[in-house]
């Protein structure tokens, strides 16, 4: 049924439809036996127009190049997790087009991020993409070094430098503020603080999430073959999910996901597991949808029997499973978590360029950064979460782990196949989709109002960036 | 023929999560206790020739702390700039709860 249809026959404005005769996301929590968090069951929905979004944004080099300029100079990025940097002394370089920043943690309770450039000549303090531990930073051209506080520490031969003030000379610094175990940093020292970027109401939830308790037991990087942009967006919705990945559809409530915007910076999806497609009523049984469950960490479920006695719904067994496996194995206590929590996935963006996943059975953060000198690639992580032991050891964090660009998901070392062949299905759109664009006489691309609100709302805010 | 093993220093000296640099036959050598065991390193840098005493382990790789270089503690690779040469490594072992590191 068209939106037209719709609005003219039940009275609907844009973006008010819904999956026609099938419970919302809301009513699907509502039957669960451990009931969801206020966070979970709550909806911000907002209609954002529905005209075409221009697609120079992904084909076009120079406006690749505004964006540096414009929108990762001014925006707060994921930097680096805390438990990167454990130790005073501890770095992290993280580089993001052409800039780079030696993330350090300077005091036990100070992080501070330096532009990672010598201020004699230009080399760079550490080489991008590394971490690990330094007294100070020295310089490997000619020797100079910074302390950790970033003073100046020594200019060799100064006699020769008398024009040095060493008062001036200490390394310039971009923003950091810590959030839930996540060090942001933002190069615009007028931009507001993160907690106003990100507004009150997900800072609300994410104080709830104990993302700061979790730590990276896989982390993998792959080389997207599109524009950044395009490869959030083929994240940022389940309405692919029944011709992308009809491995999934059939437990996934794909049509029925719900979709909400929270000020201008973040959204998210709540898109329940357990349950079928409605695409697909009628054509699969419980017992299916009870097979087909996809997990991020499928070992999880360890090799529990998969049967479904009389009366019981996929839904409420693979809660109990998870609940059960997931406490044994990690050693955690999940007695109070909802089953919405332990089975939905909850996608949430942090533009630009995070996502978020607070759940247990999709437990992931992602981070897309473009490729810098090539618009049709994004350097793309995956970062899985796991809760860190009652004990509280706390393991070190996995390294990551580098695909090249012919290697599949399923091949990372970590990370579950399963989880792997999801990713390769996205992949192999997004190749199709840049070449597309660029071969497409349409000037935009048309969203759905409801299911592609994400996308709008990301674009948005691409857009007050970059002519702001 | 198999190489001629020199004691290094007493385990007890190194619990895991420790290393000790010290020099033998002219050379310095750092062993590193992991949780994946002992490794037994050149104790220079392949970069600049810096000592890598204080160098942070994690996950049996070994960053230099002066500029960053980072090394595979079990075959000595340079895994990251500045450095692009391997340092080289040296067979250890334990005997009589003595660790002991063979130089051939």
């Amino acid at each position: 049924m068209s939106e037209q249809v719709l609005k003219k026959e039940m009275g609907l404005a844009p973006g008010e439809a819904r999956y026609p005769g099938e419970p919302s996301t809301q009513d699907i929590i509502a039957r669960d036996r451990v009931p969801a968090p206020d966070w979970v069951r709550s909806e911000s929905y907002e209609f954002l127009g529905d005209e075409d979004v221009s697609i120079d944004r992904y084909i076009d080099p120079a406006f690749a190049a505004v964006e540096f300029d414009k929108l990762w100079t001014r925006t707060w990025q994921f930097a680096c997790r805390e438990e990167h940097i454990p130790e005073v002394g501890d770095y992290y370089v993280y580089d993001i087009g052409r800039r780079s920043f030696i993330i350090a943690r300077v005091a036990q309770d100070e992080v501070r991020a330096y532009y990672n450039a010598c201020l004699h000549r230009g080399t760079m303090l550490r080489a991008p993409g590394t971490d690990g531990c330094a007294q100070e930073f020295k310089c490997s051209f000619h020797g100079w070094s910074w302390n950790l506080d970033g003073s100046l520490k020594q200019a060799l031969c100064d006699w020769d430098f008398p024009h040095v003030k060493a008062e001036e000379y200490s390394l310039p610094r971009a923003r950091v503020e810590l959030l839930a175990g996540f060090v942001f940093i933002n190069m615009d020292h007028d931009a507001p603080s993160l907690a106003d970027y990100l507004g009150p109401e997900f800072m609300a939830q994410i104080s709830q999430w104990g993302l700061e308790d979790r730590y990276t037991y896989c982390h993998v990087s792959k080389t997207l073959p599109a524009n950044w942009k395009l490869s959030m967006a083929a994240f940022m919705e389940a309405y692919h999910v029944l011709d992308t990945h009809p491995q999934v559809a059939v437990s996934n409530a794909d049509a029925n996901s719900q979709y909400d915007v929270y000020g201008e910076h973040v959204d998210r999806f709540i898109s329940t597991l357990g349950v079928l497609s409605p695409h697909l009523k009628g054509k699969y049984t419980e017992q299916d949808v009870f097979n087909q469950f996809t997990l991020g960490d499928s070992s999880v479920a360890g090799d529990a029997p998969r049967q479904l006695k009389e009366g019981e719904t996929a839904r409420q067994c693979m809660a109990d499973m998870i609940r059960q496996a997931f406490e044994t194995q990690s050693n955690t206590d999940l007695s109070k978590v909802s089953d919405s929590e332990l089975l939905d996935c909850f996608s949430y963006t942090l533009f630009p360029n995070t996502f978020l996943f607070p759940g247990i059975s999709l437990p992931m953060v992602y981070r897309f950064r473009p490729a810098p000198g090539d618009h049709r690639k994004t350097i793309y992580e995956v970062f899985f979460l796991r809760p860190v032991p009652k004990d509280g050891s706390r393991p070190d964090p996995a390294e990551p782990v580098y695909l090249r660009d012919d290697q599949s998901f399923t091949e990372a070392q970590g990370m579950d196949p399963g989880f792997g062949a999801i990713l390769d299905q996205d992949t192999e759109n997004l190749i199709l989709q840049q070449a597309g664009l660029e071969a497409s006489a349409k000037p935009g691309i048309t969203l759905g109002n409801y299911q592609e609100i994400r996308v709008r709302h990301f674009e948005r805010a691409v857009d007050k960036y970059v002519s702001g | 023929m198999p190489g001629e093993f020199t004691r290094f220093c007493a385990l007890a000296e190194i619990p895991k999560g420790s290393k000790k640099a010290a020099k033998l036959d002219d050379k310095w050598v750092l062993v590193c206790h992991t949780n994946d065991g002992l490794f037994a390193v050149s104790g220079i840098c392949s970069h600049q020739e810096k000592p890598l005493f204080n160098g942070r382990v994690r996950n049996c790789k070994i960053t230099c702390p002066v500029h960053g270089a980072r090394f595979d503690l079990a075959t000595g690779a340079a895994l990251d700039l500045p450095a692009t040469k391997p340092i080289p490594t040296y067979e250890v072992r334990v005997s009589d709860d003595w660790i002991e590191v063979c130089l051939d």
